[in-house]
C-alpha cells in the first residue's frame, strides 16, 4: 500500500524541526499498526507540495529512517517499511510518555501536591481513559 | 569552491558616522534556501543591496559566482534574479507589456513559464504598471524575477504586501524553484513561519553582523529553554557556557541556551538538584532570545 501524504501533517512552529516530526509520525503509524511491513512513502516531491515544506526537509527525514533499518529505498517503488524497528519502537514510545509525566510531577510537586495526590490524580486519569 | 555561490567577508558599510554592517562574513552554499532575519533597521536591505552590488562597501568584500559584486558581469548577471523592497516598473506599459520588456534582457527567458506564473497569480496581464497595488506590483516583481530561472535568487521583503493566498502562492512558487537542489536562495522577511516551512537555513543580522547562519534543524536543536525546580536557591547570575537567557525566582528558574545536548538535562539535575523540563523553541522565539 501506497501510504497517502495526506497521512502526514506538520506543525512548522512547533519548535521540533520538521524532519523529526515527519520521523515520529512514521514511526508511529508503524508503532499503531496503521503501516505495514511493504509499505510505500510518499515521494519527496509529492509530500513536499503537499505539506508545503522544503522538499530537502523531507529527504532527510526519508534518508534517517533509511539510515535506522525503519525503510529501504527500492529503485522502482521509493521508501519501503522494513518493519525491522518495532521492538525499540515501544522503548521510545515509553520513553516519550516518561518525558511527558515528568512535567505532569514537576507542576504537581511545585504546587505542594504530595506523592499519593499525585498518584491519585494519574490512577484517575488512567482509568477514565481505559474504559 | 564552484558551489559557494554568494560569499561575503569582513564586509562593511557605513553611512556618514552610521555603520551599518560592522564586518560581515556570510557564504550560501549551492541548493540553500537562506531566510535572513533581523530586527527593523538591522541592516538586512543594505547587506543585500552590498551582496549585489547596487551599493559599494565601505571595507571588506562582496562575491557572486566568484565575481566581485561591485563589477559583476553580463553573464553573472544573466544568472542572477532581484525582487527589491520597492519594485520600479515602467507605469504606462501593462503586465504584459513589462514581461515582455524585461524578457527581451535575457538569453533564456521562459516566456511560457511567465504566462503560466501570471495567470496563476491572478495578475491582470492588460492592467496598466502605474495603477497596480502594492501586492500586485510586488507579485509581478517575482514573477520577473523567476523569468529567466536564475541560479541564486535574492528577495528582499518578498511577501510584505502579499495577502495571505498570494504568500502561499509565492512559497509554492520558492519550493519548486529550489526543488531540484541547484538553486540558490536568500530572503529577508519578518514572517518567521514562512522561513520554517521553505528555508533549509537561517541567518540573524545584529549588531552590524551575522550572528548565526546554519541549518534550521541544527538551530532548533541546540536553542532549548528548559524550566528548574531545584533543591537549592538558584544563583542570580548563570555561571554556565551558551546561556541566552536566565530568570531565577528562589528555587525555579527558566533558561534559554544556545548549546543544548541530550547530557545538559542531567548535569543540571546533578549540579542543582533541580528537575528540569526542556522545551522546544520555534524561530520567532529563537530569534527573540539572540537578537
Amino acid at each position: 500500500m501506497d501510504i497517502s501524504p495526506s497521512a502526514f501533517v506538520v506543525q512548522p512552529s512547533s519548535g521540533v524541526p520538521i524532519y523529526r516530526q515527519l520521523i515520529d509520525q512514521v514511526r508511529g503509524m508503524i508503532a499503531a499498526g496503521r503501516v505495514q511491513p511493504g509499505d510505500v512513502l510518499p515521494s519527496v516531491r509529492q509530500l513536499g507540495a503537499e505539506l508545503e515544506v522544503n522538499f530537502m526537509t523531507i529527504s532527510k527525514a526519508w534518508a534517517k529512517l533509511e539510515a535506522e533499518g525503519v525503510v529501504e529505498h527500492d529503485r522502482g517503488r521509493g521508501m519501503v517499511v522494513t518493519g525491522a524497528r518495532r521492538v525499540s519502537l515501544h522503548a521510545e514510545n515509553q520513553q516519550q510518555v516518561r518525558v511527558l509525566a515528568d512535567q505532569a510531577v514537576i507542576r504537581g510537586l511545585q504546587c505542594g501536591m504530595s506523592r499519593s495526590e499525585l498518584l491519585g490524580i494519574f490512577k484517575a486519569s488512567i482509568e477514565e481513559h481505559l474504559q | 569552491m564552484s558551489d559557494v555561490v554568494l560569499e561575503a567577508s569582513a564586509l562593511r558599510k557605513q553611512f556618514r558616522d552610521t555603520e551599518v554592517l560592522a564586518g560581515v562574513d556570510l557564504r550560501l552554499q549551492r541548493g540553500q534556501v537562506t531566510g535572513l532575519l533581523g530586527l527593523n533597521g538591522a541592516g538586512k536591505s543594505t547587506l543585500i543591496r552590498c551582496l549585489l552590488g547596487l551599493l559599494r562597501p565601505t571595507g571588506g568584500s562582496a562575491r557572486i559566482f566568484g565575481c566581485e559584486s561591485w563589477n559583476l558581469g553580463e553573464s553573472e548577471k544573466a544568472r542572477l534574479g532581484y525582487v527589491p523592497q520597492e519594485v520600479w516598473l515602467f507605469p504606462t506599459l501593462t503586465v504584459r507589456g513589462m514581461a515582455d520588456y524585461t524578457g527581451a534582457f535575457y538569453a533564456n527567458w521562459d516566456a511560457a513559464a511567465v504566462t503560466e506564473l501570471l495567470r496563476k497569480w491572478e495578475l491582470p496581464q492588460d492592467k496598466a504598471c502605474g495603477v497596480l497595488s502594492a501586492g500586485e506590483r510586488q507579485k509581478l516583481g517575482i514573477v520577473l524575477a523567476l523569468g529567466h530561472q536564475p541560479e541564486l535568487l535574492v528577495l528582499d521583503e518578498p511577501v510584505a504586501s502579499l495577502d495571505p493566498a498570494a504568500r502561499r502562492a509565492f512559497l509554492e512558487s520558492l519550493l519548486e524553484l529550489a526543488a531540484d537542489g541547484n538553486r540558490t536562495v536568500l530572503f529577508s522577511t519578518h514572517i518567521t513561519s514562512d522561513v520554517e516551512r521553505v528555508c533549509s537555513h537561517v541567518a540573524l543580522l545584529g549588531s552590524g553582523r551575522i550572528q548565526f547562519h546554519e541549518e534550521q534543524d541544527g538551530l532548533k536543536e541546540r536553542t532549548k529553554r528548559l524550566r528548574l525546580a531545584a533543591g537549592t536557591t538558584l544563583p542570580s547570575k548563570a555561571d554556565l557556557p551558551g546561556v541566552l537567557q536566565w530568570q531565577t525566582a528562589g528555587t525555579t528558574g527558566v533558561m534559554t541556551v544556545n548549546n543544548f545536548t541530550a547530557a545538559l538535562p542531567d548535569e543540571l539535575r546533578s549540579k542543582w538538584g533541580a528537575d528540569v523540563v526542556v522545551e522546544d523553541l520555534n524561530l520567532e522565539e529563537i530569534f527573540l532570545a539572540c537578537r
